[in-house]
């Protein structure tokens, strides 16, 4: 037993830590840490997803959405002092809007033309980057948390927040799975997404269609976007990671294909929680670490893992 | 003798507004030194003229063979280190490091086409955006070799003196570009591959069913696009005497494709005019307003996509020059009647 | 003819883009351009130009510069050096103060790459750059490798990075001394290091694994690598959590630090974390940490309430007032600009090499401490002299949302008996007493 110091912390005797245990849960910390990023990639690389089937377009703002959605958050709670809570609806809504109004404006007159909407979607992501500058200036801000403290399960730490994001990011997709397979709306995505001129023909109107999509789209970024801004930090820049690292999902997992890009998510997550823990020396390269992987498995399988070589099947 | 040059002259440059501008804006480039000494304004033309060689190499690759590439920066980047190495390491002179530079540029370039081949449309683009960004890493990670984010400094200069270096880019510049030029000349007597990449980008399929090796052509394109890429890239590095991590950005690789873009691509001077037009103007004009530098770019090229998606110097060349329905011979639009064969220009 | 004319026009007109020279301004009588170069967009930058200002201010007022019998006033140039996004900006940034705006000096810069760039334009020039932002010992040891180009570089502020090492070891040795006296900590206390990949922590990172067990008789739990720009370190804190460290040394200069420190406040790490935070030493930290930052300890320069010199107190209380923030270091282009006025005084002349010797004899006090440049047998000519009787440097801790100074601190990890007024003792942060003690 351990007397205690002179400083004043108590005179009697106490034990070492309470929650030292014998073998570091280091599978556990993995599997924790895995899902929760997975959570949040799967967020995004479903709404590029659906993009990308159903317009045949390649939003390289579509991560800027997950970044307007978080400065919305972060401004709301602390410019404007709202609590956290009544912060989410606005955020969503305005960044939504934002989202299908640069749609209507800008892509959907050049949707013809691949190279044209790869363009225009870079320049204005650089624009909503370069307002964020302007707006907030380049330093990192932090949101304020709608829940805080931590659970501790199986030896391993867990924020109440990466619960809550965990946790939406699952009811959101399994939404999304809803509205997909079991609407009529759902139906008519799909539809476009596999022949749009026979939809077209079908009496689906093709252009509402990809309205509401790139809104879909457009909301689940916000949904990342707004969980995430407390969590990890804001700043112009933090979409650019995310980006590569969808764009990386979505090929691993198949163009075009849903289902394929949820479980890309988690597998690029785990690759890079992989790098972390197994060579933490290495941390800052679990970017590159999961390009890789998606380098080599498209050498092995150019469709991605759930992309069919005919592009037949979406779902 | 000397008559014949002078007619020829007369009637294949300075009857067609395009070639005409060339050649006057070409002089103006040769003797801009004499007209300002700002070692600045000389030190953003050398590196316009650098950039020129790397964005016409893009679209030689991207626009004629319709493979786009999204990683241009890693040819770029390659070369700038490999020469800059060569040159503090081993101590080789600059004009035995940048064709060795442009060397590993081309290696780099048939690296990403191996698995290029076997991937289509936007497969291809994103497995080109991952190859720098890993490249990246690898440099970041052995930084005793590389000098990690610091870079490899301390390179020997290519001349003694500013103007010297102009010139020096101009000449490479010009001789680039004018290769590059024949190489995708679809009318070109002297060389298959102009015509072979449009065939290649217009319909692959179509192209090996008429017998073309289009995997040695798709080869051959990236090749010759990483060669070119590495010479801008080693130049670059001797130029600003640092080589490093920049030199393999994602911006840098989306810079090639807005100014091939802008200025118009699958056609050569596209690129050309894109890059002298914006680089300069983001480097002298929109400095004063330093702030906004990048949001007022970003806003001209979103324009410049919605009203002129064809590109700017495609644009108004189209409104400059009309080709003759019958003899196929550029004219000048206000004209009427053809130069060559006298049928009416509509 | 006449529309060969207009497409002439229009190629001339094409051409201007190209054609467009700046004026050269006129040589004003009796006037010493400075040029403050540095990151405008950022705060680094931005602190440069206030502490400039103030000075420049400061020293109009007080009558200029003395040359001769003449009074010249001092006019700021202020360069955004874009440096921290693109180094090779900077070059051209600091090409164009010196050949277009015409600047006779310049001070500031602050990302390592940037500022080898910047000063190979200023040595092409001739002209003397006074650094007050990057510490890569390199920087000087070019002083020594070839004097006639590089003796016009002279480093203000910070301290060479070597000495960042000793002084996070000194703060590491009071932290840990402190923790082990209050909490009864048997053995030999754990230290996590947590080092952004860069190569400027490489160096640091690798006298770390040697000097802590050695001069601390600390053992070192593992080494983490994150990238700079990194949003999220959980699965990092988890695994220093899992190795059952006490202590976190970070070397973190990039944005990080806020999630860092955020995370490990949230999560209830029980490791105190000392060391090199640069986010940490800005006023927005608190916010955007959510007061999960709370106990940070970072190396700084000032802080409220501290006199290091009697200059510290009313620069820093003037600073507050005027601009509402915590001055960083790169502030100490105050110190720069009196620095060089004392030069050129001494001078008596703006000749660059004139005023390079004068430089050479500064021994003055600054609100940093006392200014001495290392001289030109050193391995380091013209950096600033680091050690007690010199400049120190402190180190900060948040404490309930102020940046209180705790190092050099009497008592426990006590050095050579330095301290300044106004440095306060360094508190153990709740969630490691609650982990220790169950409160």
């Amino acid at each position: 037993m351990i007397k205690a110091g002179a400083s004043g912390y108590g005179e009697e005797s106490y034990p070492f830590r309470r929650d030292v245990w014998s073998r570091p849960p280091v599978l556990e910390s993995i599997i924790v840490q895995g899902l929760i990023r997975g959570g949040v990639y799967a967020l995004l690389a479903v709404g590029f997803s659906l993009i990308f089937g159903v317009a045949r377009m390649i939003n390289l703002a579509h991560t800027c959405f997950y970044m307007l959605a978080a400065y919305a958050i972060y401004y709301l709670a602390n410019r404007l002092g709202l609590s956290p809570a009544l912060s989410v609806i606005p955020a969503l809504v305005a960044t939504t809007l934002i989202g299908v109004g640069t749609y209507k404006v800008f892509i959907d007159r050049v949707r013809e033309h691949h190279v044209t909407v790869l363009l225009i979607t870079l320049a204005l992501a650089m624009v909503f980057q370069e307002s964020m500058v302007l707006a907030f200036s380049s330093e990192p801000l932090g949101a304020p948390s709608f829940v805080s403290g931590y659970w501790q399960v199986a030896g391993v730490k867990v924020s109440y927040k990466e619960l809550l994001t965990f946790g939406t990011a699952v009811v959101v997709l399994i939404g999304v799975w809803a509205l997909l397979t079991h609407t009529r709306l759902g139906i008519a995505i799909r539809a476009t997404a596999q022949d749009s001129e026979v939809a077209n023909l079908m009496g689906i109107n093709v252009s509402r269609v990809l309205l509401v999509t790139m809104g879909i789209a457009a909301a689940l970024a916000a949904i990342a976007g707004i969980v995430v801004a407390p969590m990890w930090s804001v700043e112009p820049r933090m979409w650019t990671h995310p980006l590569v690292m969808v764009m990386a999902i979505v090929v691993l997992g198949g163009l075009g294909s849903v289902k394929g890009s949820f479980i890309g998510a988690f597998v690029l997550a785990f690759v890079e929680v992989l790098v972390v823990f197994i060579r933490p020396e290495f941390a800052f390269l679990r970017g590159p670490v999961a390009l890789l992987v998606m380098v080599v498995i498209l050498l092995f399988r150019p469709e991605g893992l759930f992309g069919v070589a005919f592009e037949e099947e979406r779902l | 003798m000397f008559r014949r040059v002078l007619r020829d002259f007369q009637g294949d440059v300075l009857a067609i507004p395009g070639r005409l501008i060339a050649l006057v804006f070409l002089v103006v480039l040769l003797i801009i030194p004499a007209a300002t000494s700002q070692p600045f304004v000389l030190r953003t033309l050398i590196f316009a003229n650098v950039f020129v060689i790397f964005a016409v190499s893009w679209d030689l690759l991207s626009g004629y063979t319709g493979q786009l590439n999204f990683g241009h920066a890693l040819f770029f980047g390659v070369a700038a280190y490999t020469s800059a190495l060569l040159n503090l390491r081993l101590g080789l002179a600059p004009w035995a490091t940048i064709p060795i530079g442009a060397l590993a540029g081309v290696t780099a370039g048939l690296v990403v086409c191996l698995p290029a081949l076997r991937l289509r449309g936007p497969y291809l683009s994103l497995v080109t955006l991952a190859f720098p960004l890993i490249l990246l890493g690898i440099v970041i990670t052995f930084t005793d070799f590389t000098g990690g984010e610091y870079g490899v400094s301390g390179l020997d200069r290519i001349s003694s003196s500013r103007t010297a270096d102009y010139y020096v880019s101009l000449a490479v510049a010009l001789a680039s570009v004018m290769i590059m030029w024949k190489l995708t000349d679809a009318k070109s007597g002297l060389v298959r591959t102009g015509i072979v990449f449009h065939a290649i980008r217009e319909d692959e399929i179509a192209a090996r069913a008429s017998g073309i090796n289009t995997i040695m052509y798709k080869l051959l394109a990236f090749a010759i696009a990483g060669f070119f890429a590495g010479i801008a890239g080693a130049l670059h590095a001797h130029f600003l005497r640092i080589a490093g991590p920049s030199n393999l950005d994602l911006t840098l690789s989306f810079q090639a494709i807005i100014w091939t873009v802008f200025g118009g691509i699958t056609s050569i001077y596209g690129p050309v005019v894109g890059v002298y037009v914006l680089y300069p103007l983001m480097e002298f004009v929109l400095r004063d307003i330093a702030e906004y530098r990048f949001l007022v770019f970003a806003g001209i090229v979103v324009a410049m996509l919605l009203f002129m998606p064809e590109g700017i110097a495609v644009w108004i060349r189209d409104k400059m020059e009309r080709e003759c329905p019958r003899c196929k011979l550029p004219n000048m639009a206000f004209r009427k009647t053809c130069r060559a064969c006298d049928t009416r220009l509509y | 003819m006449l529309r060969r004319l207009t497409y002439f026009v229009v190629a001339c007109c094409l051409v201007v883009p190209l054609v467009l020279s700046a004026c050269t301004g006129e040589e004003e009588a009796n006037v010493i351009k400075v040029g403050v170069i540095g990151p405008m967009q950022f705060v680094q930058g931005e602190h440069h130009w206030y502490g400039a200002t103030m000075a420049a201010e400061e020293i109009n007022a007080a009558g200029g510069v003395m040359i001769g019998d003449e009074a010249y006033t001092i006019e700021l140039i202020k360069t955004d050096s874009n440096e921290i996004l693109n180094p090779a900006d900077a070059a051209s940034a600091m090409e164009q103060l010196i050949t277009v705006d015409g600047a006779h000096f310049a001070v500031g810069g602050f990302r390592t790459e940037g500022v080898f760039a910047m000063q190979e334009v200023a040595m092409d020039n001739k002209t003397i750059f006074l650094g007050c932002g990057a510490a890569t010992e390199e920087l000087c040891t070019r002083v020594a490798e070839d004097y006639d180009r590089y003796k016009y570089w002279f480093r203000v502020t910070p301290f060479s990075n070597v000495n960042l090492v000793s002084n996070s070891l000194l703060t590491l040795g009071l932290a840990g001394g402190i923790m082990q006296k209050g909490l009864g900590l048997p053995g030999p206390l754990k230290v996590a290091i947590v080092a952004e990949k860069a190569t400027w922590a490489d160096a640091m990172v690798a006298a770390y694994q040697q000097y802590i067990p050695a001069m601390l008789k600390m053992e070192v739990a593992g080494v983490w690598r994150p990238s700079n720009t990194a949003t999220d370190v959980t699965a990092e804190l988890t695994a220093i959590e899992d190795s059952g460290a006490h202590l976190i040394l970070t070397v973190l200069s990039g944005p990080v630090g806020i999630p860092f420190a955020r995370q490990l406040g949230e999560l209830e790490i029980p490791a105190a974390s000392v060391g090199i935070n640069v986010e940490a030493q800005k006023d927005g930290f608190w916010e955007a940490t959510d007061g999960y930052g709370n106990f940070e300890t970072t190396l700084n320069t000032y802080a409220e309430g501290l006199a290091i010199t009697e200059k510290t107190v009313p620069f820093f209380n003037k600073f507050m007032e005027r601009f509402g923030q915590t001055p960083t270091y790169n502030a100490g282009t105050y110190d720069a600009l009196y620095v060089l006025k004392e030069a050129i005084e001494r001078a008596d002349s703006l000749d660059a090499d004139a005023v390079v010797s004068a430089l050479e004899k500064t021994d003055t006090t600054t609100t940093a401490g006392r200014v001495v440049f290392m001289g030109k047998d050193t391995k380091t000519p013209h950096d600033v002299t680091y050690g007690p009787g010199y400049v120190t440097g402190i180190a900060t801790q948040w404490q309930d949302g102020e940046m209180k100074a705790v190092w050099p601190n009497l008592g426990v990890g006590e050095w050579e008996g330095i301290t300044y007024e106004g440095v306060v003792m360094w508190q153990i942060p709740d969630r490691v007493i609650k982990a220790y003690t169950g409160q």
